[in-house]
């Protein structure tokens, strides 16, 4: 009876049920709708509670993962909106001063402010899922399952935002520069895991960005993001299973190359629209922007790959089986394999365009290579000076900027404090105040319609 | 047909008014407001049992009938149930003395309601006597003319109306509806505050009827009750979100339902009889679950195990969170139907301002919901008894799980689930 008693408490496994929630909410994301979408992300943050209630370190787990509320939230404001508005008349956007343009507006906003915060690209509430998850066994994941859900969310529904075109500014400029703090936070980094965490970021900002500069098909920039971040999330599942990735030269090789050309094809029509686009896309500030991203991303995927030293004496039968390799390969032919649909496509540079948006890409695996080969005494110990100090800055920077960022958090909840405070302090609950209010509102309803 | 009907429900004015009777409406409104009544009154008996048996439920029994027929008569409109309901409801709960959470309720009913109807009454006699007629329509009609003074009409209208914004529970009164829900018995606290908002609703409607033929008198009920509506929605959100009693949550839910009726009033337009039935049922409906619920709902103190409710009987649990879910408009629920048909009233008027408020509180209605239903399942209990045996395990759980859940609590709720489920059954149907 007691076993009966103790089985019927503990209920399904809370793994397993948060394991489904989560699985279920990535599939509605792909659903084309916005209330799918929502109750996708709902499930997220259900799935997420579930696995913090059950935790050993539930105190921390359980306030550490509420956040994955708003970006829901922000979702059903969306998803309500578009179904008042009745869809905002697609085919046109109505002006602002107009219902359904505002409507349009805000639903567009509320789209974009979900998925930035899933990729941890929105100002003042950038969260830092790079700490452990709620779930050990899938606390590695969470890297890759909340920026990667962000971008699901942000390219499924491209059409719902990206055609307001002030939203359409925004989210360009708050990827780009996620994009770019997050390359310098990998590279501050020593460890390849916790680089690998923080480039998955940089690839889900960067292929957020091709989906708002609208100039390769959206198929494309999905493919274009299954290429690098499919490529690093590969990799950080193969240092969590015994380094496979590394070991032995050639497979290491392989990748390398395959995730800098992954990295490569990405930044190719970012850079090129940016820096020689047409007038009204381009913006050579954000063409930086983009350019330190994608070579600080290239030098860190390239350089912190390092061998891994093969201990056993014997290899085992699967080892003989690369899968791992092949999905080096699938990395390898996906960028290019997207540049040629988006020619197809009708993106057409100039091919010294072409050629010199690479540049920043090249750098950074050039760096990489020097980095790993210095061919003197004198660039070992220049190399190694430099890199320290950059790192530190790198460090500084990225630091500075979340410190700065929480002062001016803090700084807003403790207005919002002061300003709610006296209306908090204003009920007593006392009889004789109800009837206080009364009078107050009688006299402002009589002399609000005289004040007309 | 007519006839019968007409012998069941003395009350109703017949011949029925034509939209009631209309082939997209048909007896639509007289079948929905009903049935919310009555799953309101059986809620409210079912919870009669457990304090009350045998000739001692007489009296409460008549006063839930009564309360049950004020409901049910909410699509036609009859502005004196609103006075007679607020005296019955104080009259109730002054009535056991020894209760002083019940003696305090009907004083501050009392206090403000007694007031409001009377600044009501002195309104609606100044319109009177400017248009000489006690009719609306016909007082909008007049004073379309433009042959009475202007300030005396403006002065009076907002008067007139301020007795249904009491009874709807709008902000600042949002606190009446809270104070209802917590310190009142549990079969009688649902009933009370659904006559008392549904009362305003008609007082509101009734008033208002016509004023869309008299164009300055509809811009003033626009801008006036647009305030009313702004503050209703924006001070309801903002006071979700500091509440910690489940009871005072589920009121300020309860106002800001109230605050939907507010806003179709603020376009510019009264409800028709169909929308203010399935307000006033659902409303009923959704209170009769959440508020049952909200008893045995933990007032928030950080994380905790779940409450005995949910441990013991998840569903019923389940079907209690799904009635406030609803009273919150989550989407899926029937009261996310009444939140999108405001909302899209508020588009269709072109009030984009009103209509971000009331989006603003629908995500605040949806957090609430939600950090309810969380907060009601608490932290596992399943890490703790893990390292343990069997026998402490049971020991235990058995510690924990002592309080008990009344069986008629259980029935009010699965009720009140079921009920809901039917309404939004039957509202998908009837589109």
């Amino acid at each position: 009876m007691t076993e009966g008693i103790v089985r019927r408490l503990r209920g399904p496994g809370p793994a397993i049920s948060g394991a489904l929630a989560c699985a279920a909410g990535f599939a509605l994301l792909g659903w084309p709708s916005l209330f799918a979408a929502a109750l996708g992300l709902e499930l997220f943050g259900a799935g997420f509670w579930t696995w913090a209630r059950v935790a050993e370190d539930r105190r921390e787990q359980l306030p550490r993962w509420a956040w994955l509320r708003r970006p829901a939230l922000a979702l059903w404001l969306a998803a309500g909106l578009d179904a008042v508005g009745g869809g905002h008349g697609f085919g046109g956007l109505a002006p602002l001063s107009t219902p359904v343009g505002a409507l349009a507006r805000v639903s567009a906003i509320a789209v974009l402010w979900g998925a930035l915060e899933l990729m941890a690209s929105l100002p003042l509430a950038r969260p830092a899922y790079v700490r452990p998850g709620p779930l050990r066994a899938a606390g590695p994941w969470l890297p890759v399952m909340l920026p990667g859900a962000g971008f699901i969310l942000l390219w499924r529904h491209a059409d719902h935002w990206t055609r307001v075109p002030e939203v359409r500014t925004a989210a360009i400029i708050l990827m780009l520069v996620s994009a770019a703090l997050a390359a310098m936070r990998a590279f501050s980094r020593r460890e390849w895991t916790s680089s690998l965490r923080w480039l998955v970021i940089v690839d889900c900002g960067l292929a957020g960005a091709l989906v708002a500069l609208r100039v390769v098909p959206d198929d494309t920039a999905l493919l274009m993001w299954m290429g690098c971040c499919g490529g690093h999330a590969l990799l950080l599942a193969g240092e969590l299973s015994g380094a496979g990735t590394r070991r032995g030269e050639q497979p290491r090789r392989l990748w390398q190359v395959a995730v800098w050309i992954s990295l490569a094809s990405i930044s190719l029509p970012i850079v090129t629209t940016l820096a020689v686009g047409t007038a009204g896309v381009a913006s050579p500030l954000f063409a930086l922007v983009a350019a330190v991203a994608v070579a600080f991303a290239s030098l860190v995927s390239v350089r912190r790959m390092v061998p891994a030293p093969d201990r056993r004496v014997l290899l085992r039968k699967e080892s003989a089986v690369p899968l791992a390799q092949v999905g080096a390969l699938g990395v390898l032919v996906a960028g290019p394999l997207a540049l040629l649909f988006a020619w197809w496509g009708g993106f057409d540079p100039r091919a010294i365009d072409a050629l010199a948006s690479l540049i920043p890409a090249a750098v950074g695996g050039w760096a990489a290579g020097l980095v790993a080969n210095p061919l003197s005494p004198r660039q070992t110990a220049w190399v190694t000076g430099f890199g320290k100090a950059s790192r530190y800055v790198a460090l500084v920077l990225f630091h500075g900027l979340l410190a700065f960022e929480a002062a001016l958090r803090g700084l807003l909840r403790r207005i919002a404090l002061a300003v709610g405070a006296p209306a908090r302090d204003l009920h007593t609950g006392d009889a004789q105040e109800y009837l206080l209010f009364l009078a107050g509102v009688a006299v402002l309803a009589v002399v609000l319609p005289l004040l007309r | 047909m007519g006839a019968m009907i007409g012998s069941t429900f003395g009350t109703i004015p017949f011949p029925l008014p034509s939209d009631l009777v209309s082939p997209t409406g048909g007896m639509t409104p007289l079948a929905t407001s009903a049935a919310g009544a009555l799953g309101l009154l059986v809620t409210g008996v079912v919870l009669l049992r457990i304090e009350r048996r045998g000739w001692l439920a007489l009296i409460p029994f008549v006063v839930l009938v009564s309360l049950a027929l004020a409901i049910a008569n909410a699509p036609f409109a009859a502005a004196g149930g609103g006075p007679i309901a607020a005296a019955l409801v104080a009259a109730t709960l002054a009535r056991d003395r020894r209760d002083p959470l019940h003696a305090e309720c009907a004083l501050k009913l009392l206090w403000v309601i007694g007031p409001a109807l009377a600044l009501s009454w002195a309104g609606l006699l100044l319109l009177t006597l400017t248009t000489g007629t006690p009719v609306p329509v016909e007082q909008w009609a007049v004073l379309a003319l433009g042959l009475d003074p202007r300030f005396l009409w403006i002065t009076a209208l907002p008067l007139a109306l301020l007795a249904g914004l009491v009874l709807l529970g709008g902000a600042p009164f949002h606190f009446l509806v809270a104070d209802v829900l917590q310190g009142v018995r549990p079969w009688l606290a649902a009933s009370a505050v659904v006559a008392l908002q549904v009362s305003g609703a008609t007082w509101l409607s009734q008033r208002l009827e016509g004023v869309i033929g008299f164009p300055e008198g509809r811009e003033l009920v626009r801008s006036l009750l647009g305030f009313g509506a702004f503050a209703a929605l924006g001070t309801g959100a903002v006071t979700l979100l500091v509440q910690r009693r489940p009871e005072r949550r589920v009121g300020t839910l309860a106002s800001l339902n109230g605050g939907l009726v507010l806003v179709v009033l603020a376009t510019g337009r009264t409800p028709a009889p169909v929308d203010l039935a399935a307000w006033g049922a659902h409303l009923a409906l959704a209170l009769a679950g959440a508020a049952t619920v909200a008893r045995f709902l933990p007032t928030f103190a950080g994380q905790a195990p779940g409450a005995p409710l949910f441990r013991r009987h998840p569903w019923t649990g389940i079907a209690g969170l799904y009635a406030l879910a609803s009273l919150a408009g989550v989407p899926g629920t029937p009261g996310a139907m009444l939140w999108l048909a405001s909302a899209r009233s508020l588009a269709a008027a072109g009030r984009t301002a009103l209509l971000l408020v009331l989006a603003a509180a629908w995500l605040a209605t949806l957090t609430a919901a939600m950090r309810q239903w969380r907060q009601a399942f608490g932290v596992s209990t399943t890490a703790t008894y893990a390292g343990m045996s069997g026998e402490q395990a049971a020991l235990v759980a058995g510690a924990q799980g002592t309080a008990r859940v009344p069986v008629e609590a259980r029935l009010a709720l699965w009720i009140s689930a079921l009920g809901l489920l039917a309404l939004g059954a039957a509202r998908l149907w009837w589109r």
